[in-house]
């Protein structure tokens, strides 16, 4: 079954970066956005399954986004990819509802590892 | 800059950066046991005439220190990391760490905390692109002592142009902040675009 993903970050190379790192055989439908504003008009107008989420975005970061999808409920699977690694910071996020935290630059194997331990793949 | 770099490469550059920046502000966050706030670094082509009047706005009137570590590496890149304090907080933190609060004691913790800072940045920079670089012995210059925009001028005055990245570490609870100023001069400006259309090429 394909699974609908939004991959959110301010760098395109960041966007790229996430995409490479995805398996072959894991089927996703993609969709990308810029910064928080965006992933949230994603994520209120169509099914998300799973979000990749960087933190440190204009207009909205990614705390801001994880605050939002919990306060609305909305029904996705969250993992950060983030440059800022402060375990305060990785606290955080997991409070706030990230299944999973993995530091930028994003190591395939290590996603692999996390979508197989939730049972995405 | 839109002239040097494409804005794919510049958007290339601000995420090894911002990278390299996470792993800085971790090692100091841990260091000072407190958390650092992540700013969007700016990155600009300057020429060597406007860094010191830079300096002069944002530390003019303060007593300041900076920490200067030229860094060298393969391919022609080179540049130096600079990181500036002021020296007013700097006191506050000498006593929290347990340095003793003399001036040479707090230019010892100053270049303690600039080679965590610095050292963290260039080597997670360099893992990065792929290159490997060896490090000067830092200089400490305090405006106690000497006039630090004009060491800052000696220091930039070797080039007409140069990639500068502006990089503030921030304190969440305000006790500490510095500033970390990234110069690549020159011919190493095409080095680091060449490593910027290798990287791009590749992802």
């Amino acid at each position: 079954m394909t699974l609908p993903v939004l991959i959110c970050d301010d760098s395109l190379l960041a966007r790229k970066q996430v995409r490479k790192s995805l398996p072959e055989f894991f089927d996703a439908d993609i969709v990308t956005a810029e910064n928080g504003m965006q992933a949230l008009t994603i994520l209120r107008s169509q099914e998300i399954g799973l979000v990749f989420l960087d933190l440190t975005m204009p207009e909205l970061d990614g705390i801001g986004v994880l605050e939002a999808i919990k306060q609305e409920a909305m029904d996705c699977f969250v993992i950060v990819i983030s440059a800022d690694i402060q375990p305060e910071m990785q606290k955080r996020v997991t409070e706030l509802g990230a299944l999973a935290f993995i530091h930028k630059p994003v190591n395939p194997e290590k996603l692999v590892l996390i979508l197989k331990q939730y049972g995405l793949i | 800059m839109r002239r040097v770099f494409s804005e794919e490469q510049l958007d290339c550059l601000q995420e090894l950066i911002n990278v390299a920046m996470g792993l800085a502000s971790n090692k100091l966050a841990r260091f000072l046991s407190t958390f650092v706030y992540l700013q969007v670094p700016s990155i600009a082509l300057v020429s060597s005439a406007q860094v010191s009047p830079q300096f002069d706005n944002q530390y003019s009137g303060v007593d300041s220190a900076l920490v200067s570590q030229g860094f060298l590496g393969n391919d022609g890149l080179t540049g130096e990391a600079i990181v500036l304090y002021q020296l007013d907080n700097a006191h506050r933190i000498a006593t929290l760490l347990g340095y003793e609060t003399d001036s040479a004691s707090e230019l010892e913790m100053l270049t303690d905390i600039s080679s965590i800072l610095t050292t963290t940045f260039l080597n997670s920079l360099a893992e990065q692109i792929d290159n490997s670089l060896s490090y000067s012995a830092p200089r400490v210059l305090s405006s106690r002592q000497e006039n630090v925009a004009e060491a800052l001028l000696d220091t930039v005055c070797h080039w007409d142009l140069a990639l500068k990245v502006d990089i503030s570490y921030q304190l969440i609870d305000h006790s500490f902040n510095c500033d970390m100023l990234l110069l690549i001069p020159g011919e190493a400006v095409l080095t680091i675009q060449q490593i910027l259309v290798r990287i791009l090429e590749e992802c």
